[in-house]
């Protein structure tokens, strides 16, 4: 989504909120996300996947976004936290298959570390399997009080 | 093959400890096949769950739990244009759609 299609939704969903309501913003943020190993015996890294401009171009868009919304006095940052969602797979080459072809825009694997995941994961534990650790960001933003509500018809 | 997404729990674990969905009117932008909706719906008095794909919107009807039909609704729109009155929402969720 573009910079300025971005700021239209959030005054519609401003709209749609009552005074004093809350938005929820819930999304992955780009951090060359780590490829883990986690076993019965422990996690091994295997290294990092490379962000993507078109993924770090819509981080960008969408913090610019939040930035110019907060400007204009439509909403109050409350609260905002990091954590992390797991992607879980069987197998290194599932794994694989998934960034190449669903995250292609956003993150890529380069040679050496999935050589690296094929290799750990092929000398752990039986039970092992391979996770990407997604970097989540969450934010509180309450729609501001005194905000002129004549732009909320 | 799919993955398995935070068999952790981490997200609806911070999305309960953000928000207080209990008897809230929630409008969520970008509810997919309702994968974030399920996590919260049962605690909200009503669910509005909006987005673009129709497909998407198909699995999120069908997987609807008999109990929370009626309370939870799905709706074939983008943010852009949001087909909804003003100040009828408590909370709103950007699920993954900013």
């Amino acid at each position: 989504m573009e910079h300025t299609s971005m700021v239209h939704a959030l005054s519609e969903i401003r709209r749609a909120l009552k005074p004093n309501g809350a938005l929820i913003d819930l999304r992955p943020v780009e951090d060359n996300w780590t490829v883990e190993i986690p076993s019965s015996s422990g996690l091994q890294v295997a290294g990092r996947l490379a962000d993507m401009p078109v993924g770090l171009a819509d981080d960008a868009a969408a913090f610019a976004a939040m930035r110019e919304v907060e400007s204009r006095g439509w909403f109050v940052n409350e609260h905002s936290e990091e954590f992390a969602f797991f992607y879980y797979w069987d197998t290194p080459s599932e794994m694989k298959e998934w960034v190449d072809d669903e995250w292609e825009d956003f993150e890529k694997i380069e040679k050496d570390v999935y050589r690296k995941t094929q290799s750990l994961w092929a000398s752990a534990n039986a039970g092992a399997r391979v996770r990407v650790r997604v970097k989540m960001l969450i934010t509180r933003w309450r729609v501001e009080k005194s905000a002129n509500h004549e732009d909320r018809a | 093959m799919k993955p398995q997404k935070d068999p952790e729990n981490f997200e609806r674990k911070k999305l309960l400890d953000f928000a207080d969905f209990d008897g809230a009117r929630v409008l969520e932008i970008g509810c997919g096949e309702g994968r974030l909706t399920w996590k919260y719906a049962a605690a909200s008095s009503l669910t509005f769950g909006l987005d673009p794909d129709f497909d998407a919107l198909r699995v999120a009807r069908a997987d609807s739990p008999a109990d929370l039909r009626g309370r939870v609704e799905f709706v074939c729109a983008s943010a852009h244009r949001l087909p909804l009155p003003k100040e009828k929402f408590d909370l709103a969720v950007l699920a993954w759609s900013l």
